[in-house]
């Protein structure tokens, strides 16, 4: 039969390496990068007025593209970019 | 613990622990080429291919031979003759299948299947390492794949979601310089255009000066030839040019910030050597100074989506230039400004 000898050696280092567990799990946890969610935008800019809009990119659209009409001079509105961004 | 010790039985067990998780990560990895594979297919189907997997297949293992490298004499006119072999082969077989299919959506398509392909290596490569290991009991080989398993995950996932930018056509990061330019030429009086090599070049004046703009033509997904076509240009005009500054997305170090922009010399362009030789052996010619435009940002974002502080780097790269004009170059001069990357979702 195996014996253990509890004195004040085995404790620490018994709780020594609990500490270094824990710190290693959440160390691990910690690093993992938080999943980024992201949404495509496109800005549309006014040729004449330069009023501008933010809208959900649509399949097929490209930067330069005219895409409706200015709400308030009712000239072309053009994509000026289309980018991702986080969703809040 | 002993006995574990010179039995060698521990490290039995840790090789079986490793197999076990690196087998798990290949499963993902062909879970996430299954899913690539049957969203190309769907996007054939939908073009009018009665069976994609005849396409699929012939293009996700189309491989290039590197040229020689022992004898190095010509290596840069071999290695461009094989490059561009492969980019008309792997057009040639779209084109075949889609005879019909236009230039915008064939580039998609092309993009596409080189991602699957990349993929589809990554996936055999693993799989030959992980059997061969296991096979030869081989705990170095073993311990080697499972430490680098991680950083081959994310760049899996990051093909795997560049896949969606590609099949609808989204301007990526890589797309940093050829939005630059057409920025650039979106506040100048365009005088002439013309496409040579895939390649757009436009004559434009601004700020005084004349400008010769290079990009690849879009707004599909191309990188064009500009090295080729740069050298083309400075020939033409017997090196009467006064200043080349090449605009492209570099690869960050970790730590720096997405979106930074730095200056500096020489040719920013990253292809395997065929066009940056091009650049520097034209303007090295005729002694034509040669500045670089870098717009910084990671892999991930380099083939994805393009990022809003990416598009906004570009914005600030503008005044970079106006800069680096009125600095290095007198009223009227002539000078080439080229936006490097893929022109995915940028006209021009």
């Amino acid at each position: 039969m195996f014996t253990m000898e509890i004195d004040i050696t085995n404790i620490i280092l018994i709780i020594a390496f609990i500490i270094i567990v824990i710190y290693l799990i959440y160390d691990s946890y910690a690093r993992k990068p938080r999943k980024r969610v992201q949404v495509v935008r496109e800005l549309l800019v006014c040729t004449s007025c330069k009023f501008t809009v933010e809208k959900d990119f649509e399949p097929g659209d490209f930067i330069g593209m005219i895409k409706g009409k200015c709400p308030s001079c009712g000239s072309n509105l053009k994509v000026k970019a289309i980018y991702a961004v986080e969703k809040k | 613990m002993f006995l574990l010790l010179i039995t060698g039985l521990n490290q039995k067990i840790q090789l079986k622990i490793w197999i076990l998780d690196i087998r798990m990560k290949l499963n993902t990895i062909q879970n996430i080429l299954e899913e690539d594979k049957a969203k190309v297919r769907a996007i054939l189907r939908n073009l009018g291919v009665n069976v994609p997997d005849a396409i699929l297949g012939r293009v996700i293992d189309f491989f290039t031979i590197e040229p020689v490298d022992v004898e190095p004499t010509d290596i840069i006119k071999r290695m461009d003759h094989l490059l561009r072999t492969t980019e008309t082969s792997v057009r040639g077989i779209i084109e075949g299948a889609l005879p019909s299919i236009g230039r915008y959506e064939r580039s998609l398509i092309e993009s596409s299947l080189s991602i699957i392909s990349a993929l589809n290596i990554v996936y055999k490569v693993i799989r030959h390492y992980l059997i061969t290991g296991e096979r030869e009991n081989n705990f170095i080989l073993i311990m080697q794949l499972e430490y680098l398993m991680p950083q081959i995950m994310r760049i899996v996932q990051t093909y795997h979601e560049a896949l969606e930018s590609f099949t609808q056509g989204r301007p990526v990061g890589d797309g940093a310089g050829p939005l630059v330019v057409y920025n650039i030429l979106e506040k100048s009086e365009v005088k002439s255009r013309k496409v040579i090599d895939d390649t757009s070049i436009i004559e434009a004046h601004y700020k005084g000066r004349r400008l010769i703009l290079v990009k690849a033509e879009g707004p599909g997904s191309n990188v064009g030839h500009p090295g080729a076509v740069i050298s083309k240009i400075i020939d033409e005009l017997k090196g009467g040019v006064d200043l080349v500054i090449t605009i492209d997305a570099a690869l960050k170090l970790e730590g720096e910030e997405t979106g930074s922009i730095a200056e500096g010399v020489g040719a920013a362009i990253g292809d395997p050597g065929p066009e940056k030789i091009a650049i520097e052996r034209a303007t090295s010619k005729y002694s034509i100074p040669l500045r670089a435009m870098i717009i910084k940002m990671d892999l991930k974002e380099a083939i994805t989506t393009m990022r809003k502080e990416i598009y906004e780097a570009c914005e600030r790269t503008l005044s970079y230039i106006d800069k680096i004009l009125e600095e290095n170059t007198p009223p009227n001069a002539t000078v080439i400004i080229a936006g490097i990357g893929n022109t995915m979702g940028i006209p021009g």
